[in-house]
């Protein structure tokens, strides 16, 4: 089963307010993160994203396409960077999201979210 | 139409298919004399490999066995010989003991290495993978193509499977007698999953995902072969069998799901469903019955319907009754209610849905919305069904099912 972990936030006032060691340490985590997903044959996709500032946001406006800088949700919900997974159970899934929380949290991220990617046999 | 169960010729074969049923007997004589799963499989993968290439050029040889048995013993010995420094310091560190009997059967072996790939200590995605290589002779880039994952995932799954072999230190011997029944489970539930797994034509390549169901009806039948006595293997590849007959009726060329009562009956495979039906016939009664028996006793009724509305309902629903007895469930359940709905009428069927509500089991499926859309449907709720299948198409995780669901929600608008 596939499962998509996607975190949110502004990573760069992130890291303003992060001492440096913290920062290491964030690096580190994430690299090890990544290893351990691989070592484990789980890793399917893990990719970061341009800061919600560099955002260009599409909407429907007065019968045309429009195009805006910026990103939809709030810059500090903004998704910065997913991992795809394909794992035995759902709780194998949260469980990996539990670890970046544990890591993350404390230093004042939101949370994370697990999507259940569509990869099921249909049954109808 | 090939008859699927028929019997190997070597001299009828293509390449491909006898090097694939020839990899498991190798891969078990290996394991069997020198005792090391880990580098037996890595060697006879690489003999997979050279004879591929070889007998595409120079034909298959007079004794394609020995030939591959000569080649994966060379590898193997090579494979010694560079890391002798390293193996002497580890020489005690032994990948999995020496079996106690020093003779066996290549079906003896091959069964062994079944019950060894689908072990307990594993992970479900890891006993797919190992199955599809070890047993199966697939590489590893097929098998990550099939699961729609990196190669160098698809690889590191797979070693780590060996290594937690090898650190456990599992006997490459048949389980013994007393474990035997619950470790026959295993294996066959991984078989049906990968059949499944390859059943759909939700995400990747549809051909490639077939193929892991050919694969799982391979193996399934190659399983028989081992253990003609057993009638739940019976049963898994007739359903196998039965079930599949029907995979050229069952989407559309664009993907989209065609249900059982709306297919094309003139596109199913018939060579294919008389096969399971006499295989079924030459099981049911001589064996306890079990669960896929009786799955594949209801598939045959649907398969032997010249048109949905000639289906045998009450003898479906009888089915059932006796599945919901042998292996009690609220799928079991959610599909009596099927039937009895066809037999009884929807408000029947309807009413029996109502004593799943509030199951834990049944909270994260689509599946209850889903009948429940289709018999308030039957019964002339259209409202009440359209909400069912609006529910059921939020909850799926099968994309083709959701448009199917979505669809027949917005038919009732």
């Amino acid at each position: 089963m596939k499962y998509m972990i996607m975190m949110f936030g502004d990573a760069a006032t992130m890291m303003e307010q992060q001492p440096r060691e913290w920062i290491v340490e964030m690096m580190d985590f994430m690299h090890k993160l990544n290893d351990d997903l691989t070592k484990s044959g789980e890793l399917v996709d893990a990719q970061g994203l341009t800061d919600g500032s560099q955002a260009k946001t599409v909407r429907f406006q007065n019968g045309i396409p429009v195009v805006t800088d910026g990103p939809f949700a709030e810059s500090k919900e903004s998704i910065i960077g997913y991992w795809i997974v394909d794992v035995e159970s759902e709780a194998r899934a949260i469980e990996i999201a539990s670890r970046v929380v544990a890591f993350i949290g404390p230093a004042g991220a939101p949370p994370v979210e697990v999507r259940h990617i569509m990869d099921a046999p249909p049954e109808v | 139409m090939e008859d699927p169960l028929r019997e190997p010729d070597s001299s009828l074969r293509e390449p491909q298919d006898l090097l694939r049923e020839l990899a498991p007997q190798v891969l078990g004589t290996l394991v069997r004399r020198h005792g090391q799963f880990d580098a037996c499989e890595d060697a006879v993968q690489e003999a997979l490999l050279a004879a591929a290439l070889q007998w595409a050029e120079t034909g298959v040889p007079e004794n394609p066995r020995s030939w591959l048995m000569t080649v994966a013993s060379r590898r193997l010995v090579d494979e010694w010989r560079s890391e002798s420094a390293r193996r002497r310091r580890e020489e005690t560190d032994a990948v999995l003991e020496l079996p106690t009997q020093a003779l066996a059967s290549d079906e003896d072996d091959t069964l062994t290495l079944v019950f060894l790939c689908c072990h307990p200590s594993l992970s479900v995605p890891s006993q797919l993978a190992l199955t599809l290589r070890a047993v199966g002779g697939l590489s590893t880039t097929e098998i990550a193509n099939a699961f729609l994952v990196p190669e160098a995932t698809m690889g590191q799954r797979i070693s780590r499977a060996k290594q937690t072999l090898k650190s456990s230190g599992i006997r490459f011997d048949l389980p013994p007698p007393a474990e035997r029944a619950d470790r026959l489970r295993v294996v066959l539930q991984v078989l049906y999953l990968m059949f499944n797994e390859g059943y759909t034509t939700s995400s990747g390549p549809a051909l490639q995902r077939a193929d892991l169901t050919t694969e799982a009806t391979r193996l399934a039948a190659m399983l028989h072969q081992l253990m003609p006595a057993e009638g739940e293997v019976a049963g898994l590849l007739a359903l196998m069998l039965l079930t599949d007959a029907r995979r050229a009726a069952r989407s559309n060329a664009d993907g989209s799901v065609v249900p059982l009562d709306e297919q094309q009956r003139a596109r199913w495979n018939m060579a294919q469903i008389e096969a399971g039906v006499a295989l079924l016939t030459r099981t049911l009664g001589k064996v306890p019955i079990g669960p896929y028996q009786l799955q594949a006793a209801i598939a045959a009724v649907h398969d032997e319907a010249p048109t949905a509305s000639e289906t045998d309902w009450p003898q479906i629903l009888a089915l059932y009754e006796v599945l919901e007895q042998v292996s009690p469930g609220p799928v079991v359940t959610l599909n009596r209610a099927v039937a009895l709905a066809m037999v009884n009428g929807p408000r029947a069927g309807l009413a029996l849905l109502g004593t799943l509500d509030g199951d834990e089991r049944m909270a994260h499926t689509h599946r209850l919305d889903a009948v429940r859309g289709h018999l308030l449907e039957l019964a002339g709720e259209l409202v009440a069904a359209r909400e069912a299948y609006q529910r059921a198409a939020r909850m799926t995780a099968s994309l083709p099912e959701q448009r199917y669901l979505a669809l027949r929600a917005a038919r009732l608008a």
